[in-house]
């Protein structure tokens, strides 16, 4: 049994819930397993929101919730001394509160980011989700069935974003999900595996909107739009009923060349390159 | 040690409690059982939708345990330091209100003072020159709800009330009912069952000046978060139209458009003029549903008086959307099946909040009667009401009649207000400096179109003027208009004696001659449904935003911490000295109050009291083949109407207007307004009297807008939770004060000098605020965003009307209401200015000490806010708790 959760990315309108939940649950509360969060400066369930575009035309935002990973084979862990910090039988990684004092290398060995230094303390702290909860055969004991129990970020999560269950159960909701899903693991953590999945996470985009000749006033409907990538992969569409074109979760950092074309108007072509979220241009086609 | 499990409603959405020895441990959305009922199915496009089986309460709603042990609770009676209670009401130091400190006080002091100068006040200058006035929610529950406990006892005394203005609905109540009626729901339309309606048919959603997922259906938390997925997954092309590309529309929209605030009236001018000259709208149903279209079209199209066609060039020349855009807007419209709306339930939103903001809502509603509204897919609706709900199963709601203990049959005997002077809310500080105040219209007119324009005048003829002001819950700094107004307001001679009774020490509370400390919802009795705002009051049926009717025993999870008690208890105390507390009680416990409620409504035939306390709450479970009643449907089809909460004259095809038409002039505007310049009997757009055509545009440039807020609610829930002064959205803590963001767009922000994360002032000749700067794409040029409602507010100069670091931006708003007969406010026609701020900033909240002080004098080892806020004072207050729980369990038992 693995016990793990999947992030979906897409899913997530970063409305906040489980970043209170979670709040709510160890700030100020110290637990079998960690010490008290401290009321401000940590953020066990930080959620990652940011904007994708270089052009009022057109704004996205990405929306991350990025708890502690609890990797497989946890940097955090190799990084720590005295048996600091361990990952139990269930994947569930814990810091121990008293072992891994002054050990502040274990906060830097993170790749995400997701531990943080308690200067009151000296210690390093970090997401346990929820693991004394869902040891407690008390806690949530009136609702009468064991399945209720999950991380309180989980629960709080009004858009199915958050799903906790057994990695290493096919049928269980968690692997159905990731099964449906696009993984896109974090990228300070590529290649490895970690008990928690994030699904969905956008990559880049490109995107513009074609218009007859300026004044007709008019959007190109239908207009032809290829993307070919420097590494040979093309992609292509047609404008919609607004004259837009947009390829989302596309390579980042490679060249593009965007070619445009419409019957009885000149082609127009663009050269890009994928360094973040763009927004080509509003192309204003001229009569051929 | 055993953890006890309660549950409670906020604004937010119903909640469970754990609480343990005495002290609130965790906060948790509530859970449902395998015995609670089974959710709704809706059968749509080869798919089934149901709900998950929990409430979606906000992330505020999960702060409630903050709100309870918060560093700004007011945890004594308090009495302004430098007070003199002088016999003659004179000389009492007014102007150093909102400057003093203030001094401990037991209770018997300060109930004492406030019955003698209630007394003394009415005695001298009659029962008028009393007032009050309650904010929205603070809490959430019947009995404890301002209508409930605050109306009874202020009627039963007789007093000066103060009307509110429909502040969320401005537009849509002042102008909507002109065009379409549904004055009953203050411009709003129904939304009965349009999710089935939604799911089945709906292909584009045009979303007007509306955060889903912000303002989430008002009280309805995040049920309806999932549909707008479930929208998109079908295909269903989302459409926003804000000047900022909101919280939902930059992780949803298909398509974002910015006008310039305040020309949105202006762009439903261009759509119409598309459908008129490519004939796309639906012309048998203008033909048999409107009134004087062709006199409407004819200005649409150049052939009025202004000669003017309103083509989608001029539309660009206004709203700074391209020509071609609104051209493709209109077609995908007209093309596909469309819903949508303004606001969070369709009849809301900031754009209706302006100086155009009738002109807008009743365009808006007539480009949806062009499309044929009320047909399969076609309608106005929002996508955050209208789930399937069992409407034979009756629990009242806060607006309800039938549900406010002022009133039979909770009460045995209805308390009514002898005094029939009022006071008007967006102005009242003008009223009370000037001694003068004239107004039309009772604020909320659900009970007529008349009622908007009755006349008012205040002091009534033979009426005193008011000297005793009581204020109660929330505070005005941060939602009402050009509110330095109000701070010049308190500090009247005018105004003898101020009580405020708030639970904590916000922006108003702070010029107060008497704090009377109250508590939250989890420390007191209460009962009280899931946004539910009234099944016959003016939002009926908001329920049906949420996936689940929810009745929930808002049990009492901990005794009333330090000295605070429920309003309850305050005004039954005054009451008392008053003389007539046992006709304000009749003998109930709060406690029996709460069970009146369910006595009083479908519940008793649902569950007995002992099983619903014992559970703590009930879902009135939507029976598998509900009775549908599509909103509109019965006008669009021509059948007798059947929706729930429908006036007679529908059953016969009509609409509350006069013909029983749409309205395209309107007959009710001609009879009561006809020259009313502001709301012309033809809907149009006009240029906004802020705006960039004003001649203040010259001087401050940008346009504010202060939506709906994301972090807040009603002002509560932000300024009790430091920790969401870290999320880099919502603010940032600078030196003990968190600093409100303001967006800024990049182009404008680069010519001043503005980088992302700087200190920004917004200014203009109204005040000051102090935000950081937010450099983003996501705001139209020319606009700054700021949201509304800030609960903190802290003047650098308590007192003054002095630079605020709060974040109350509407300091900045205008006190002109919409037009000289639309006594509405419209803080979104704002002009300021912005500047990078490098001057000093102080190094707390400016009212902290103030607390600290008191809280000091009582206990000199407690903790102070800061430590509440960034140390361990939160520990250390539930520690004291659970031990004097502890002890007192002990003493009990022997």
């Amino acid at each position: 049994m693995r016990l793990g959760i999947a992030i979906d990315s897409r899913m997530c309108m970063s409305c906040y819930c489980c970043f209170t939940a979670c709040k709510d649950e160890h700030c100020g509360y110290d637990t079998s397993l960690s010490k008290r969060q401290p009321m401000m400066g940590q953020f066990w369930m930080n959620i990652r929101e940011w904007e994708r575009g270089d052009s009022s035309r057109l704004i996205k935002t990405a929306t991350v919730p990025t708890p502690c990973s609890h990797c497989q084979n946890p940097a955090c862990m190799k990084a720590a001394k005295g048996g600091a910090v361990y990952k139990r039988p269930d994947g569930i990684v814990i810091i121990d509160p008293e072992k891994s004092k002054g050990q502040r290398q274990i906060v830097d060995a993170c790749p995400i980011g997701a531990i943080f230094w308690n200067e009151e303390y000296q210690i390093p702290q970090k997401c346990t989700m929820c693991a004394e909860l869902l040891d407690d055969p008390e806690y949530l004991s009136y609702l009468g069935d064991p399945k209720y129990k999950v991380p309180r970020c989980v629960e709080a999560c009004p858009n199915h974003a958050l799903i906790f269950g057994d990695l290493d159960d096919p049928e269980s909701d968690i692997c159905k999900i990731i099964a449906a899903n696009r993984v896109t693991q974090l990228e300070a953590l590529e290649g490895q595996n970690t008990n928690v999945v994030h699904l969905n996470i956008p990559s880049v985009f490109l995107a513009g909107t074609v218009y007859y000749p300026r004044e007709m006033e008019e959007v190109c409907i239908g207009a032809h739009v290829k993307a070919t990538c420097e590494d040979g992969s093309v992609r292509e569409m047609e404008t919609n009923y607004f004259g837009d074109w947009i390829f989302e979760d596309l390579p980042k950092k490679k060249r593009f060349v965007v070619e445009i074309t419409m019957k009885g108007y000149k082609p127009v072509k663009y050269n890009v390159v994928m360094d973040s979220d763009h927004y080509v241009d509003m192309t204003y086609l001229e009569k051929a | 040690m055993t953890e006890k499990v309660t549950h409670s409603i906020c604004v937010g959405g119903p909640i469970a409690i754990h609480t343990k020895d005495g002290v609130i441990r965790r906060i948790r959305p509530i859970i449902f059982d395998d015995k609670d009922p089974k959710g709704w199915v809706i059968n749509a496009r080869g798919k089934k939708y149901t709900p998950h089986r929990k409430t979606a309460p906000a992330f505020i709603a999960l702060t409630e345990k903050n709100r309870a042990y918060s560093y700004d609770r007011i945890r004594y009676p308090m009495i302004r330091e430098d007070f003199v209670e002088t016999p003659d009401g004179k000389n009492r130091n007014t102007e150093n209100r909102g400057k003093s400190g203030y001094r401990r006080a037991t209770w018997d002091e300060a109930l004492n003072l406030v019955a003698r100068e209630v007394t003394r006040v009415q005695t001298t200058y009659g029962k008028e020159s009393v007032t009050a006035i309650t904010g929205s929610h603070h809490s959430w529950g019947l009995l404890g709800y301002k209508l409930s406990c605050f109306a009874r006892f202020f009627r039963m005394l007789g007093y000066t009330a103060i009307l509110d203005n429909p502040d969320s609905w401005e537009g849509f109540t002042w102008g909507a009912p002109h065009t379409y009626g549904y004055y009953w729901r203050l411009g709003g339309t129904e939304a009965f069952d349009l999710l089935e309606d939604a799911l089945q048919n709906v292909e584009t959603l045009i979303m007007w000046s509306h955060d889903p997922d912000t303002t989430r259906g008002g009280y309805a938390g995040n049920e309806s978060t999932m549909w707008r997925h479930w929208l998109d997954d079908l295909g269903v092309q989302f459409i926003y139209i804000d000047p900022f590309n909101n919280f939902s529309s930059v992780k949803q929209a298909d398509k974002w458009f910015g006008p310039r605030p305040g020309t949105d009236a202006a762009l439903c001018e261009g759509i119409a003029y598309v459908w008129l000259t490519e004939g796309t709208y639906d012309k048998d149903y203008i033909a048999k549903h409107a009134h004087r279209f062709d006199e409407w079209a004819d200005y649409i199209l150049g052939k009025g008086v202004d000669q003017k066609p309103k083509t989608p060039a001029w539309a660009e020349s206004e709203t700074g959307i391209p020509a071609a855009d609104i051209k493709a807007l209109a077609r995908r419209w007209a093309s596909t099946r469309t819903m949508g709306g303004s606001g969070l339930r369709g009849g809301f939103g900031g754009v209706c909040r302006t100086a155009n903001g009738t002109e807008f809502a009743r365009l808006m509603g007539q480009l949806f009667a062009m499309q044929g509204m009320g047909k399969p897919g076609q309608n106005v609706w929002a996508a955050t009401t209208g789930a399937p709900m069992d409407y034979n199963f009756w629990f009242g709601g806060y607006s309800d009649p039938l549900a406010q203990i002022a009133n039979q049959p909770i009460a045995d005997v209805t308390a009514v207000n002898t005094v029939t002077q009022k006071l008007y809310r967006p102005n009242l500080p003008d009223a009370i400096l000037e001694g003068h105040y004239e107004w039309y219209g009772e604020g909320f007119c659900g009970g007529g179109i008349d009622l908007e324009f009755t006349e008012h005048i205040y002091p009534e003829p033979g009426c005193s003027k008011v000297h005793l002001f009581w204020r109660y819950g929330g505070c005005f700094m941060g939602t009402m208009l050009d509110t330095n107004k109000w701070v010049r307001m308190y500090r009247s001679p005018e105004l003898e004696f101020v009580i405020n009774q708030d639970i904590h020490f916000h922006g108003e509370a702070r010029f107060a001659d008497v704090i009377l400390p109250a508590c939250t919802n989890l420390e007191r009795y209460d009962i009280g449904e899931y946004c539910n705002s009234g099944n016959g009051g003016y939002q009926s049926h908001s329920q049906t935003g949420c996936n689940w009717q929810v009745v929930v025993f808002q049990d009492k999870a901990i005794e009333p911490l330090w000295e605070s008690r429920s309003d309850y208890w305050i005004f039954a105390q005054v009451a008392e000295r008053l003389g007539w507390g046992d006709k304000f009680t009749e003998g109930r416990t709060e406690l029996d109050w709460c069970k009146r409620f369910w006595e009083k409504s479908d519940l008793c035939e649902r569950i007995s009291w002992e099983d619903f306390i014992k559970k703590g709450y009930y879902i009135a479970g939507v029976p598998e083949n509900w009775e549908r009643h599509y909103a509109f449907r019965w006008f669009a089809e021509g059948y007798p109407c059947d929706t729930p909460n429908h006036k007679p004259f529908q059953e016969e095809g009509k609409l509350g207007t006069f013909t029983g038409k749409f309205e395209f002039v309107s007959e009710s505007l001609l009879y009561w307004a006809p020259d009313d310049e502001a709301r012309t009997p033809v809907a149009t757009y006009k240029y906004s009297w802020e705006g960039h055509h004003s001649i203040k545009a010259r001087k401050y440039p940008f346009h504010l807008i202060t939506p709906h807020p994301r972090f807040d609610y009603h002002t509560q829930h932000n300024s009790s939770t430091p920790w969401f002064w870290e999320i880099p959205e919502n603010r940032e803590y600078i030196k003990g004060n968190p600093y409100l963001v303001a967006r800024i767009h990049p182009k404008k922000a680069k010519e001043k000098g503005i980088k992302d994360g700087d200190l920004m002032l917004l200014f203009n000749e109204r005040g000051s605020v102090l935000c950081v700067a937010r450099v983003t794409y996501r705001v139209e040029e020319n606009t700054i965003h700021a949201y509304g409602s800030s609960g903190i507010y802290n003047p650098v100069v308590p007192g003054e009307t002095s630079m605020d670091i709060g974040g109350c931006v509407n300091i900045l708003t205008p006190g002109k209401l919409i037009g000289a007969k639309v006594p509405g406010m419209a803080p979104n026609s704002t002009l300021l200015d912005v500047c990078k701020y490098e001057g000093p900033i102080p190094d707390s909240q400016c009212f902290e000490y103030k607390l600290d002080a008191v809280a000091r004098e009582a206990d000199p080892h407690t903790e102070t806010c800061l430590e509440i806020i960034e140390g361990h004072g939160f520990e250390a207050i539930q520690e004291k708790a659970k031990t004097s729980y502890l002890k007192n369990q002990k003493e009990a038992r022997r």
